[in-house]
């Protein structure tokens, strides 16, 4: 009783609700358009998405507790390829020896990464530039400048396999990983200190927050979770590419600034992402139903994301936030006049 | 700048100053003996043919890199979509042929400064994320490319006007040399000597006391994209008369080579401080560095590892030796 007592004001769910809407509206999107081309989305589709969210999810959901600490790990791109190259790489004999082996590689990578970041007080954009390039060429030294193919078939089958027509085991891994990443942000003192951090770094630390721990292991995290990503994704389609380029990364900035994230910090949760990872998955998936050329899906991609981080701009939020303060300023002066004649009368 | 740099020192205590050069130092010094010795155990780095090489490969990537230190200056950190739109404007040129030589010319430029300064104005006046920014636009406009061209390459028109001489050699030196030296010269002036330049070191200082001080943030900003979408433009109208066509796949590792150009030559990655005539140096260095991995039979991603491991302990070295470590 006393600890759920504990327990209950602990938890705090202070994420963004539109995300879900928006999401919402693309699954509408997704039945209402194909008919208009003669085609039709199925359970088939909700499949697709869940699969695809599974993959590049996990590397929006390792860049997005970067942006939530208020820094940007360009370098998930490169972990994402690093971790399944070595996955595929060391676990022919034993997938998990492989799975084991990606993760430490990228982890470690990630947090050498933050280690530099919060001692030296160094722009993560400007270091994770470097570290992606770092694990981009080690990806492709690793795997001889072309794709890698991994000869253990049955495990990406396994991975694959529809288990009650829209899940597989991939996906039940994907949403597992959001699920403990949610929990750990609402429940432990960590997720606190991670939004906390991203508020405001000197207030946080005033407060007792061991900023830079927060920050290390976060960029430990945002490696990892892309190298899983990375890992499955190499797993299931039994080959390692060397470059996959930077889509992973467009997906996953739009996918965290779609789910509610702001690029300042602070702001939003794995709750959004995955409904930012889901949105755009839809999408891709509704071009591919009606069939439309490569090319579009790049075109919407670049357009959407040119759009979302101009909505995430500072000039636009601040506008934003004065259009909120107007509007509530008004409704207190209504309500002071309405008091006034009240108590005049 | 330079009375900034004598001022600031007595406010930190001088052997914390001195640890931190003496690293730059042994770092620098350190490099240069690794590249001296590479150079001198490589068969065929010592050749007449091979300076000729090197030059021309730093003359792409250092046009392109001068534009790039414009952005790095006015502190919007980096595009990382100017070697596409360098691609892009190198099948630009080729298609434009059709009017002509000063045409095509004409148009190729204009469409750089145009792409590029549009992400620039964008970022001037929203505050965007200039990273963000210059992805999406790139994807927009390897999109656009495929869906235009439809994947393939571009190839001059038939009565198309000589363009040879753009990368033939000149007294004995490839043309896109003598480009270089201009745009290093012109680029270098026009940023040290001229109120828009000056107003670009200011605003890559201090945004905030740039824009307290009543700098036209967002005319700066677009100006500073614009001139790398010019650089941009030039560098690919010379990529698009040495491969006699265009494709998009000419554009790999460019940016990332301007990148790191700029870098090693010792622009400080937030803003505010360097110089054109660095980033020359820079590219030369970054362009030896590539012809010395290519000599010795290393593959792209090696390259790609060497300047990622090149550019990060420079971003490093950048942030120990800024005043304003610790406060960004």
């Amino acid at each position: 009783m006393s600890a759920q007592a504990r327990m209950k004001p602990r938890f705090s769910f202070a994420e963004p609700k539109w995300p879900v809407f928006l999401l919402l509206a693309l699954v509408i999107l997704t039945f209402a358009i194909p008919p208009i081309f003669n085609q039709a989305s199925s359970a088939f589709t909700i499949y697709n998405v869940l699969q695809n969210t599974a993959v590049l999810g996990m590397v929006a959901l390792g860049l997005g507790l970067t942006m939530i600490v208020g820094e940007f790990d360009l370098s998930v791109a490169g972990t994402y390829a690093l971790g399944g190259m070595v996955a595929v790489k060391l676990g022919t004999g034993n997938p998990f020896v492989g799975l084991l082996a990606g993760l430490a590689v990228c982890v470690t990578f990630g947090l050498i990464q933050g280690l530099i970041i919060a001692k030296l007080k160094i722009n993560s954009m400007a270091l994770t530039l470097g570290g992606y390039l770092v694990a981009l060429g080690l990806t492709g030294t690793i795997g001889n400048n072309k794709s890698q193919s991994f000869s253990n078939y049955d495990i990406g089958i396994q991975l694959n396999q529809p288990i009650g027509t829209v899940f597989s085991i991939r996906i039940f891994i994907g949403i597992a990983v959001f699920l403990a990443v949610f929990l750990l942000m609402n429940l432990t003192n960590l997720g606190r200190g991670m939004r906390a951090t991203g508020g405001g770094r000197r207030a946080s630390r005033t407060a007792g927050v061991r900023v830079d721990a927060v920050v290390i292991l976060t960029f430990g995290a945002s490696a990892g979770l892309a190298a899983l990503g990375g890992i499955l994704q190499a797993y299931c389609t039994a080959t390692a590419t060397s470059n996959p380029g930077l889509f992973p990364l467009i997906f996953a900035v739009t996918a965290c600034l779609l789910g509610g994230l702001g690029l300042a910090g602070g702001r939003g949760g794995a709750f959004g992402i995955a409904c930012g990872a889901l949105t755009i998955a839809m999408l891709s998936e509704l071009f591919s139903t009606v069939a439309a050329p490569q090319y579009v899906t790049g075109l919407f991609t670049g357009l959407l994301l040119i759009v979302v981080t101009t909505a995430a701009s500072p000039y636009v939020v601040r506008k934003w936030r004065e259009r909120r303060i107007d509007r509530s300023l008004k409704i207190e002066s209504k309500a002071l006049a309405t008091s006034d004649s009240s108590s005049q009368s | 700048m330079s009375v900034v740099e004598d001022v600031l020192p007595s406010r930190f205590s001088i052997s914390g100053m001195d640890a931190r050069r003496k690293i730059t130092l042994l770092v620098t010094i350190l490099f240069f003996a690794i590249l001296i010795f590479a150079t001198v155990t490589t068969t065929g780095f010592y050749s007449v043919q091979n300076f000729k090489a090197i030059i021309t490969a730093a003359a792409i990537v250092g046009i392109i890199a001068v534009g790039m230190t414009y952005i790095v200056i006015s502190g919007n950190l980096f595009s990382l979509s100017v070697g596409i739109t360098a691609a892009v404007s190198a099948s630009t040129f080729i298609w434009a042929l059709r009017f002509g030589l000063v045409g095509a010319i004409i148009i190729a430029v204009v469409f750089g400064a145009v792409v590029i300064g549009l992400q620039g104005l964008l970022i001037g006046f929203t505050g965007a994320n200039p990273i963000i920014v210059t992805i999406a636009a790139g994807a927009l406009q390897e999109a656009v490319a495929i869906w235009i061209t439809g994947g393939v390459s571009v190839y001059p028109p038939e009565n198309s006007p000589s363009f040879a001489f753009l990368v033939s050699p000149l007294f004995g030196i490839p043309f896109p040399v003598y480009v270089f030296v201009v745009a290093v010269v012109l680029g270098e002036v026009f940023i040290k000597r001229s109120r828009f330049g000056r107003g670009i070191y200011l605003m890559g200082e201090s945004p905030r006391a740039g824009r307290t001080a009543g700098l036209p943030i967002t005319r700066l900003t677009t100006g500073a994209f614009v001139v790398a979408g010019v650089c941009a433009a030039v560098a690919g109208i010379l990529i698009g008369a040495f491969n006699q066509s265009g494709t998009m796949t000419a554009s790999r590792t460019l940016t990332i080579d301007a990148i790191s150009a700029v870098l090693v030559g010792g622009t400080a990655v937030i803003g505010g401080r360097g110089s054109v005539v660095r980033t020359a140096i820079g590219a030369i260095v970054i362009a030896t560095i590539s012809d010395l991995l290519l000599l010795r039979g290393y593959s792209t991603p090696v390259q790609l590892l060497v300047l990622g491991v090149i550019v990060t302990v420079v971003v490093i070295l950048s942030y120990l030796n800024s005043e304003r470590a610790g406060r960004s």
